[in-house]
C-alpha cells in the first residue's frame, strides 16, 4: 500500500518535473537563439553603421552610491571622468562610510565644499557636506551623507542630479568607454523609453586600458570563471528575450540608465527593499500602465559594464542570497502584477518566468535532488536513465550557456586563447553540475534567513580593479 | 520511449546549435579575409583610373559598369567605402584626382540609389551613410540621387532615415532638406527632435534659404517638427527676432514652442520682447512655473534696474527651478548691490541659492586667475 502511494507520488513527480523542465529547456533555446541572432544582428547593424552617434543629445548624470568604498572609488570615478560622452555629469554619494570614501575623492580631484541646496523630491537621509570640483572634463559633485542604504543614496543623487536621465551604477564597477554613448541610443530611437538596462560583465580577468578592453581572458580563479559563463547565459535569457516585447522587469543596479521624471513620478527607490534595482523597475511598469502612459523598458546589449565577480564563494552566497531576498521582496510587493490582463506580456511571461524559474527554482531543484534520494532508497530510481537525463541535462545546459558565451566574444570582437576556450568549455560542465545546485541549496536558505531583510550594504571583499588609464 | 525520444531531441538541439556555432565562426573569419581581397582588387582598379585622370583622360565606361555590378553588394560597398577613406587619409596633395573620379563616378551612385532603396533597410541605411561621407560637395550633387534620399525618408528603419537626411545636409540643397523634413513630418515616424535639430545644424548649403524655406512651411508642420525649427533658428542666427516674438506671446501656442520662443530671447537681446520677459518671470502662477523658470534664465542678458528688480524678487519663489534660474541669472549680471541684497534677505531658500552661486562665482574667478 505505502509501496503504491510512493509510486503514484512518485510519478505526479515525474509529470512536474517533466513539464518544468521542458518549459524551462524551451525557454532557454528560445531565448539563447533570440539573444544570439540580437546580438549577431546588432553586430551587422554597427558594421553597416546603423547607428546613432550623438554624445550630447541627452545629458545624464552618473549617480555612484559608495559605502566603504576606498579601496575602488578613486579608479572608478577617474574612468567614468574619460568616458566618449559630452553631456554628463558624475555624482557620488557617500552613503555614511566608516573608511575614507568620501576623503579620497576629495583629495584626488582637488573638490571644494560648497553650501549646495539640495531639493529633496525623493526621500532620503539629510545630506552633511557637498563637494565639488571645477577642475575635472566632467564635473564632479560628492556627496556626504547619513547611512540609509544604496536606495536611499540613489534617491540622494537623483535628488542632486541636473540632468533629465540618470544612470546608477556601482562603485566597484567600470563603464566601458563608449558605453553611455551606446545606453543612450534607444532613448534617442523611442523618446517613449523610461528606462534601459546595460550588459553587466565580470572584470576579473580583463585588462583594461582607456576604457576600453585590450587583453581579455577568463579568470584565473574558477569562480569567477563559472559567473562569467552564469552571467552571458543570463544577460541573454531573461533580458534580450524580455527586451522583444517590453517585458524586462529586471535592470541591474551596477548600470541602468532612467528617465528622473518617471522615476521620481514613481516614487524613486525603495529604500525599504534590498532589490531596490528590480523593484524600481516593477514599479515603473505599474506606474506607467496604471496611468496610461505609453513608455518602453529596453536593453541596451552594446552598452557595457565591467564588474567584479566574487571570488570567494562565501562572498558569492552572500551576493546570492541578498538577490534573491530582492526577488521575493520585489516579487510580493507587485503580485498584483501576474495574470493581470492590464500588464500584458509581463504579467504572463516576465513574470511567470521570475515565479516559477528563478523564486521557486531552488526549491524545485532541492526538492527533485530529495525525490531522487527518496527514489533511489525505496528502489525505483531507473539508474541508468537517470544518468543518461542528467548527462543530457549537462549537456544541453553547457551548450547554451556556451552559445551565450560564444556569441558575446565573437560579437564584441574578443579573442581567447586555446586554453580560455578550453577552460569556458571545462567549467560550464562543472558549473551547470555543482555551481548551480550549491546556489540553489543558498537561495532555499536565503529567505529564511533574512526574508524581513531591511536594506543594507552587502559586505563584499573589494579589490582594486585592474585597469590602467593610459596616457 | 517518449521520455527518451525528447532527450534525444534535445540532443540534437544541442549538436545543431554546436554547429551553429562552428559556421558562424567560419563565415566570420571568411568574411574578414574576403573583404581584404576585395578592397586589394578595387585598389587596383581604382588606382588605374587616377592614373588616367592625372593624364588628363576621363573614367572609364567599363570601369563605370564594374562598379555598378560591384557595388551593388553590401560586402563590396563596404570594401569600396574603407579603400576610398583609406585613399583620402594617405592621398594629401593627389585629393583633387579623388575629388574628379567621385564626380566622374556620379552615374553609378544614382543607379546603386535606385538599387538599394529595394534592398532591405539596414542596407540602404549604409548606402545613405556612404553618400554623406563620399558625396559631401556640392558641385557633385545630381538631383536624381537627392530625389531618391528624399524618397528614403519614408523607410521604416530610423537609421535610414537618419543617415539619408544626414547625406542631404551635407549635400546642401536647401529645397531638397525642406522636402525631406516635410515628407518626415507627414509620414509621423519617430525622428527624434535635437537629432533633427542637430543634423539642420550640419547643412552645409545656404543657411538662410533654408531658414526661410523651412519658416514658410511652417504652419503646416507638426509641434514637434515646429520645436526642432524653432530650434535650428535659435542656434542659427538672431536675425528672426520679428518673427519669434509673436509665437512668444501666442497663448494658444504650445508650451514647448513658447518655451524655445523665450529661450531665443536669452540668447539675442530683443528690447520689445523685454516686458513680456518680465511679465513671465512675476508669474507666481505654480501651474505656469516653467515660463517664469525659462524667462529670468533669459533675462540674464538683459540690462535695466527692472530687470534686477524681477530677478531679485524671482529668487524668492516657491518654485526651486525658478529661484535657481534666477539666482544664476542675477550671479551672471554681477550686480553685487542685487547680489548681496537677495543673499542677506529674509528669504531662506533664496539666501541659500545665492550664496552657493556666489561660491560658484567665487571658484571660477579663481580658477580663472590660476
Amino acid at each position: 500500500m505505502i509501496r503504491e502511494l510512493i509510486q503514484t507520488f512518485l510519478s505526479a513527480v515525474g509529470v512536474f518535473y517533466v513539464l518544468y523542465m521542458m518549459g524551462y529547456a524551451s525557454f532557454l533555446f528560445l531565448s539563447v537563439t533570440v539573444g544570439s541572432a540580437t546580438l549577431y544582428g546588432s553586430k551587422r547593424r554597427n558594421h553597416l553603421k546603423n547607428e546613432l552617434e550623438g554624445g550630447h543629445y541627452v545629458p545624464v548624470t552618473i549617480v555612484v552610491p559608495a559605502h566603504n568604498e576606498s579601496v575602488t572609488i578613486e579608479s572608478s570615478v577617474r574612468s567614468l571622468a574619460m568616458l566618449d560622452y559630452q553631456s554628463y555629469e558624475i555624482v557620488v554619494v557617500d552613503d555614511g562610510s566608516s573608511d575614507d570614501t568620501s576623503q579620497i575623492l576629495v583629495d584626488a580631484f582637488q573638490m571644494v565644499r560648497v553650501d549646495r541646496p539640495i531639493w529633496r523630491r525623493l526621500r532620503c537621509q539629510p545630506a552633511e557636506a557637498v563637494y565639488e570640483t571645477w577642475n575635472s572634463r566632467v564635473p564632479i559633485t560628492l556627496i556626504r551623507k547619513r547611512n540609509g542604504g544604496k536606495a536611499d543614496a540613489l534617491n540622494m543623487g537623483i535628488n542632486a542630479s541636473r540632468y533629465p536621465y540618470f544612470l546608477c551604477m556601482d562603485a566597484d564597477s567600470v563603464l566601458q568607454r563608449d558605453s553611455l554613448e551606446k545606453i543612450v541610443r534607444p532613448v534617442l530611437e523611442d523618446d517613449r523609453v523610461v528606462a534601459v538596462g546595460g550588459s553587466v560583465r565580470p572584470c576579473n580577468g580583463a585588462e583594461i586600458r582607456d576604457g576600453a578592453v585590450v587583453n581579455y581572458r577568463m579568470p584565473r580563479k574558477l569562480l569567477p570563471c563559472m559567473q562569467v559563463l552564469e552571467y552571458d547565459r543570463s544577460f541573454l535569457a531573461a533580458r534580450i528575450l524580455f527586451d522583444q516585447f517590453n517585458g524586462s522587469i529586471i535592470i541591474s543596479g551596477a548600470f541602468g540608465l532612467f528617465k528622473k521624471s518617471a522615476v521620481i513620478d514613481a516614487g524613486g527607490y525603495d529604500a525599504t527593499t534590498v532589490g531596490e534595482d528590480m523593484e524600481l523597475v516593477m514599479r515603473l511598469h505599474v506606474f506607467c500602465r496604471e496611468h496610461s502612459i505609453p513608455y518602453r523598458v529596453r536593453y541596451a546589449t552594446d552598452a557595457i559594464c565591467w564588474t567584479q565577480a566574487p571570488e570567494k564563494l562565501g562572498d558569492l552566497c552572500k551576493q546570492r542570497r541578498r538577490w534573491h531576498i530582492g526577488l521575493y521582496q520585489s516579487m510580493t510587493r507587485h503580485r498584483n502584477i501576474l495574470f493581470d490582463l492590464k500588464y500584458g506580456m509581463v504579467g504572463f511571461i516576465s513574470c511567470l518566468y521570475f515565479l516559477l524559474y528563478e523564486l521557486f527554482s531552488p526549491y524545485i531543484e532541492v526538492f527533485g535532488v530529495l525525490v531522487t534520494a527518496l527514489s533511489w532508497a525505496v528502489d525505483f530510481l531507473n539508474v541508468p536513465f537517470m544518468l543518461l537525463y542528467m548527462g543530457v541535462y549537462v549537456l544541453y545546459s553547457s551548450i547554451l550557456s556556451l552559445t551565450a558565451f560564444f556569441a558575446r566574444i565573437h560579437t564584441v570582437d574578443l579573442k581567447l586563447s586555446l586554453g580560455d576556450v578550453c577552460k569556458a568549455i571545462g567549467l560550464c560542465v562543472v558549473e551547470v553540475s555543482c555551481l548551480r545546485f550549491i546556489l540553489a541549496w543558498v537561495r532555499v536558505t536565503a529567505l529564511g534567513r533574512g526574508r524581513g531583510k531591511k536594506a543594507v550594504w552587502g559586505q563584499i571583499e573589494r579589490k582594486r580593479i585592474n585597469f590602467d588609464q593610459g596616457s | 520511449m517518449g521520455s527518451e525520444a525528447l532527450l534525444y531531441g534535445y540532443t540534437a538541439v544541442c549538436v545543431s546549435m554546436l554547429i551553429f556555432n562552428l559556421l558562424y565562426y567560419f563565415s566570420l573569419n571568411r568574411r574578414d579575409r574576403r573583404m581584404g581581397r576585395v578592397s586589394k582588387r578595387l585598389q587596383t582598379q581604382v588606382d588605374r583610373q587616377l592614373a588616367r585622370l592625372r593624364w588628363g583622360g576621363a573614367v572609364e565606361r567599363r570601369h563605370l559598369l564594374y562598379l555598378e555590378r560591384k557595388l551593388s553588394r553590401v560586402a563590396n560597398l563596404t570594401a569600396f567605402e574603407r579603400m576610398m577613406t583609406q585613399r583620402r587619409e594617405a592621398d594629401g596633395e593627389a585629393a583633387s584626382e579623388l575629388l574628379e573620379y567621385e564626380r566622374q563616378i556620379q552615374p553609378v551612385i544614382l543607379h546603386l540609389a535606385v538599387v538599394y532603396r529595394r534592398k532591405e533597410d539596414i542596407q540602404a541605411a549604409y548606402f545613405a551613410w556612404f553618400l554623406a561621407r563620399h558625396q559631401t560637395n556640392r558641385h557633385m550633387e545630381l538631383d536624381g540621387v537627392q530625389d531618391i534620399l528624399v524618397d528614403y525618408m519614408n523607410q521604416d528603419s530610423l537609421y535610414c532615415r537618419v543617415n539619408a537626411f544626414q547625406a542631404l545636409c551635407r549635400m546642401g540643397s536647401p529645397r531638397r532638406v525642406a522636402d525631406a523634413v516635410t515628407v518626415l513630418d507627414r509620414n509621423g515616424k519617430f525622428f527624434h527632435s535635437k537629432l533633427l535639430t542637430d543634423s539642420l545644424l550640419s547643412f552645409t548649403g545656404g543657411k538662410r534659404a533654408l531658414a526661410a524655406l523651412l519658416l514658410e512651411r511652417f504652419d503646416s508642420f507638426s509641434t514637434q517638427t515646429r520645436l526642432s525649427i524653432l530650434n535650428y533658428i535659435r542656434f542659427h542666427s538672431g536675425d528672426y527676432r520679428g518673427w519669434v516674438l509673436p509665437l512668444m506671446n501666442d497663448p494658444e501656442e504650445d508650451k514647448e514652442l513658447r518655451l524655445s520662443a523665450i529661450r531665443y530671447f536669452g540668447r539675442y537681446v530683443y528690447p520689445p520682447a523685454k516686458p513680456a520677459l518680465l511679465a513671465f518671470a512675476a508669474d507666481r502662477d505654480p501651474l505656469r512655473w516653467e515660463y517664469a523658470a525659462v524667462s529670468v534664465s533669459a533675462l540674464a542678458i538683459y540690462d535695466g534696474t527692472d530687470v534686477t528688480e524681477a530677478l531679485t524678487g524671482a529668487v524668492c519663489s516657491s518654485n526651486w527651478y525658478v529661484r535657481s534660474n534666477a539666482a544664476v541669472s542675477l550671479t551672471a549680471r554681477g550686480l553685487d548691490g542685487g547680489l548681496s541684497a537677495a543673499a542677506e534677505g529674509g528669504d531662506q531658500y533664496a539666501r541659500e541659492m545665492m550664496r552657493y552661486q556666489l561660491q560658484l562665482r567665487q571658484a571660477r574667478k579663481e580658477g580663472a586667475a590660476v
